[in-house]
C-alpha cells in the first residue's frame, strides 16, 4: 500500500482539526508536524489534550474535520479506512485481544483478511512471538483469558506487527501493567526498534517513558497545540517553556544523564582501576552517579578507563564549579 | 381407566399433541431469532430503535394470550396461522433485549482493537461481535422458549396444535370420566417437553460457546 511496507514511512500532518458537533473550542486545533521516516514520536500531555484524538486520525478511526494527512506521501483521507488500516500496526492500552481466538489466530488475523497463505501466517506468528519473548509451543494456542497482563500487552504489540506495517500507532500499550513489567516491556521495545525501525507514533502522559522510548517527543497542550518538538535531549536542556519545564519535573539535569551511556562520554585514564566502583560501558551516566553517591567517592571505574563526576558535569554542559562553558556537550541519542 | 392406561389407549393423539406443540414453539422461536437478533443488531447502535424496539417487544408481551390469539382471529384464522403469529410475537422481547444487552456489553476495547486493525464493520460483527455476544443471545432464545411452550398450551382455544387440546378437553368436561386424566396428561406433557428443550439448549450452549470464552485462567 504505501512506497514500501516493513520498513518505516515519513507521516505529515498538515492543519489538521477535530472538531465535535457541540463542543466550542476544536479537540485538536490545527496540528501541523513531520514525523521523519523510521522514528519513534511520542506524544506527551495531560489527558484531555487531544493526543489520542490526533493519533486516531492518522488511522481515522476519528475522521479529521479538516487538514491533510499524508503517510509515505500517500493521502490517507483518499483511502479505503479499513485497507489503510490493514497497513499500520495499532496497540492500546486495554490491549483488546479477542477473547474467542487463540493467540495464534489474534495475531494472524490481519494477514489472513491480507490473503497471506496458512503456512506463511504460522510462520509470521511464531516469528512474532519469538519476538517478543513468548515461548511460540507453549503460546500458539493459549485463550487471551490464559495470559497474564503482561503477555496479553505482548501478544498485543505482536498483534500490531503482524503484516509487517510501516507505521505503527501506540496508545499507551504499556500502561496498564505494574511498573516493574513495564519497565520490562519499555526495554524490549527499545531494542525490538532498533531492530524494525518503523515509524511509530507512541502516545503516553508518563514524560519518562516519552525520555526511554523517543527518537523525539512531542509535548501537546489544550487542543494538541504543539509546545515543544525536539528530540528528548534538547527538550531536557532547553524546555521552550514553562508549561514543558513544569511537565519535566524538578530533576531534568538527572533525565539527561538518564539518557547518556558510559560509553558516550571521555574517560579521564586511559586504564580500569580495580580499586573504584566498577560500571558497565552500556550503564546510563545517572547509574554511574548513582553509584558515585553511595561509595561517597567522585570516581568510578569503566572496561575502558576511570569517570570522574567532572566529567558527568560537562556531559550535561557544566562545569564542576557550576558555571556554564561556551559550548555544551549535546546528549543526542 | 388409570392414568397409565389413559396414555397408553391414547398414546397417538397425544404424542401427535406433543409433535406439533414442540413444532409450533420450534418454528416460532426459530423465525423470533431471525427477526429478533436481526432487530437487535440493527438498532443496539441507536439509542432511540433500541428503545423503541425493546417497549414494542416488551408492549406485547402485556397482552394476554388469551386475548392476543382471540385477536388474530379475523386475520389469521383458526389454528396454526394465528398460534405461530401469536407464540412470535412473544417471543420478541427475550431475544431483543440479550441481544442488545450482548452487543452493547462487549468490551470497548475489543471493538476498537479489531476497527483499528482493519475490520470492515460487517466482518467485526460476524467475527467478534456476535461470537463474543452469543451465550447471551442464545440464553434469551433459551428463555423465549420455555415462556412460549407454556403460552402454547393456550393455542387450543383458536384450535391450534399442541397439547393444550388435552387441558382444555379435561377442564370443559370437570367431573366427568378421564377429564383428570386428560388435564394430566397434557401437563405432564408440556413439562417433559419443557425439560426437553431445555436439554437441548444445554447442549447447544456447550457445541456453540467459543472454547476461549469457557477456559479458565
Amino acid at each position: 500500500m504505501f512506497d514500501r511496507d516493513t520498513e518505516g514511512v515519513r507521516i505529515e500532518l498538515r492543519s489538521l482539526t477535530k472538531r465535535y458537533p457541540g463542543q466550542t473550542a476544536p479537540a485538536v486545533d490545527n496540528v501541523s508536524m513531520d514525523i521523519p521516516a523510521g522514528e519513534l514520536v511520542v506524544f506527551v500531555g495531560p489527558s484531555g489534550c487531544g493526543k489520542t484524538t490526533t493519533m486516531k486520525m492518522i488511522n481515522r478511526l476519528v475522521e479529521p474535520t479538516s487538514g491533510e494527512i499524508r503517510i509515505g506521501g500517500r493521502d490517507v483521507l483518499s483511502l479505503n479506512p479499513d485497507e489503510l488500516r490493514r497497513h499500520i500496526g495499532y496497540a492500546i492500552q486495554q490491549v483488546g485481544l479477542f477473547p474467542h481466538l487463540t493467540v495464534a489466530q489474534n495475531i494472524g488475523l490481519v494477514p489472513k483478511l491480507l490473503g497471506w497463505s496458512q503456512e506463511k501466517i504460522a510462520a509470521r506468528v511464531e516469528e512474532l512471538l519469538t519476538l517478543v519473548h513468548l515461548e511460540p509451543g507453549a503460546f500458539t494456542d493459549r485463550y487471551p483469558r490464559q495470559l497474564s497482563g503482561g503477555q496479553q500487552q505482548r501478544v498485543g504489540v505482536a498483534r500490531a506487527l503482524a503484516a509487517d506495517p510501516p507505521v505503527m500507532l501506540m496508545d499507551e500499550p504499556f500502561g496498564a501493567t505494574d511498573p516493574i513489567t513495564r519497565e520490562h516491556l519499555q526495554n524490549e521495545f527499545v531494542r525490538l526498534q532498533k531492530q524494525l525501525r518503523k515509524t511509530i507514533i507512541f502516545v503516553t502522559h508518563d514524560f519518562e517513558e516519552a525520555i526511554k522510548l523517543g527518537d523525539r517527543i512531542a509535548v501537546l497542550r489544550e487542543g494538541s497545540h504543539i509546545a515543544q518538538y525536539d528530540t528528548p535531549a534538547a527538550i531536557l536542556s532547553d524546555p521552550a517553556d514553562d508549561y514543558v519545564a513544569g511537565f519535566i519535573g524538578q530533576d531534568a539535569t538527572l533525565k539527561r544523564l538518564a539518557l547518556l551511556q558510559v560509553a558516550d562520554v571521555p574517560v579521564t585514564e586511559p586504564l580500569p582501576d580495580p580499586v573504584l566502583p566498577q560500571v558497565a560501558p552500556d550503564a546510563s551516566l545517572r547509574e554511574a552517579l548513582d553509584l558515585m553517591l553511595a561509595h561517597g567517592t567522585d570516581r568510578c571505574s569503566t572496561p575502558s578507563g576511570v569517570l570522574t563526576y567532572a566529567t558527568l558535569c560537562e556531559a550535561v554542559g557544566n562545569r564542576p564549579d557550576g558555571t556554564r562553558p561556551e559550548e555544551a556537550v549535546a546528549g543526542d541519542r | 381407566m388409570s392414568f397409565s392406561e389413559y396414555v397408553i389407549s391414547r398414546w397417538d393423539t397425544l404424542s401427535l399433541a406433543a409433535a406439533e406443540h414442540a413444532m409450533v414453539v420450534a418454528v416460532a422461536i426459530a423465525i423470533a431469532t431471525v427477526i429478533g437478533v436481526g432487530v437487535g443488531v440493527l438498532t443496539h447502535g441507536v439509542p432511540r430503535a433500541r428503545e423503541a424496539s425493546i417497549a414494542v417487544s416488551a408492549a406485547i408481551l402485556t397482552i394476554p394470550s388469551l386475548a392476543l390469539l382471540t385477536l388474530l382471529i379475523p386475520l389469521t384464522g383458526l389454528g396454526w396461522g394465528s398460534t405461530l403469529l401469536g407464540l412470535t410475537a412473544y417471543a420478541f422481547l427475550p431475544i431483543i433485549r440479550n441481544t442488545v444487552t450482548g452487543l452493547r456489553g462487549l468490551d470497548a476495547a475489543t471493538v476498537e482493537a479489531g476497527r483499528g486493525m482493519g475490520l470492515s464493520r460487517p466482518r467485526l460483527l460476524l467475527r467478534v461481535q456476535l461470537p463474543l455476544a452469543w451465550p447471551l443471545i442464545l440464553t434469551g432464545i433459551r428463555i423465549s422458549t420455555q415462556m412460549l411452550i407454556g403460552i402454547a398450551a393456550i393455542a387450543a382455544f383458536v384450535d391450534g396444535p399442541g397439547l393444550g387440546n388435552q387441558i382444555f378437553e379435561g377442564l370443559s368436561r370437570l367431573g366427568s370420566v378421564n377429564s383428570l386424566n386428560a388435564t394430566l396428561a397434557g401437563t405432564l406433557g408440556i413439562v417433559i417437553i419443557a425439560i426437553l428443550f431445555d436439554v437441548f439448549f444445554y447442549v447447544v450452549r456447550h457445541l456453540t460457546t467459543p472454547r476461549g470464552l469457557r477456559v479458565r485462567p
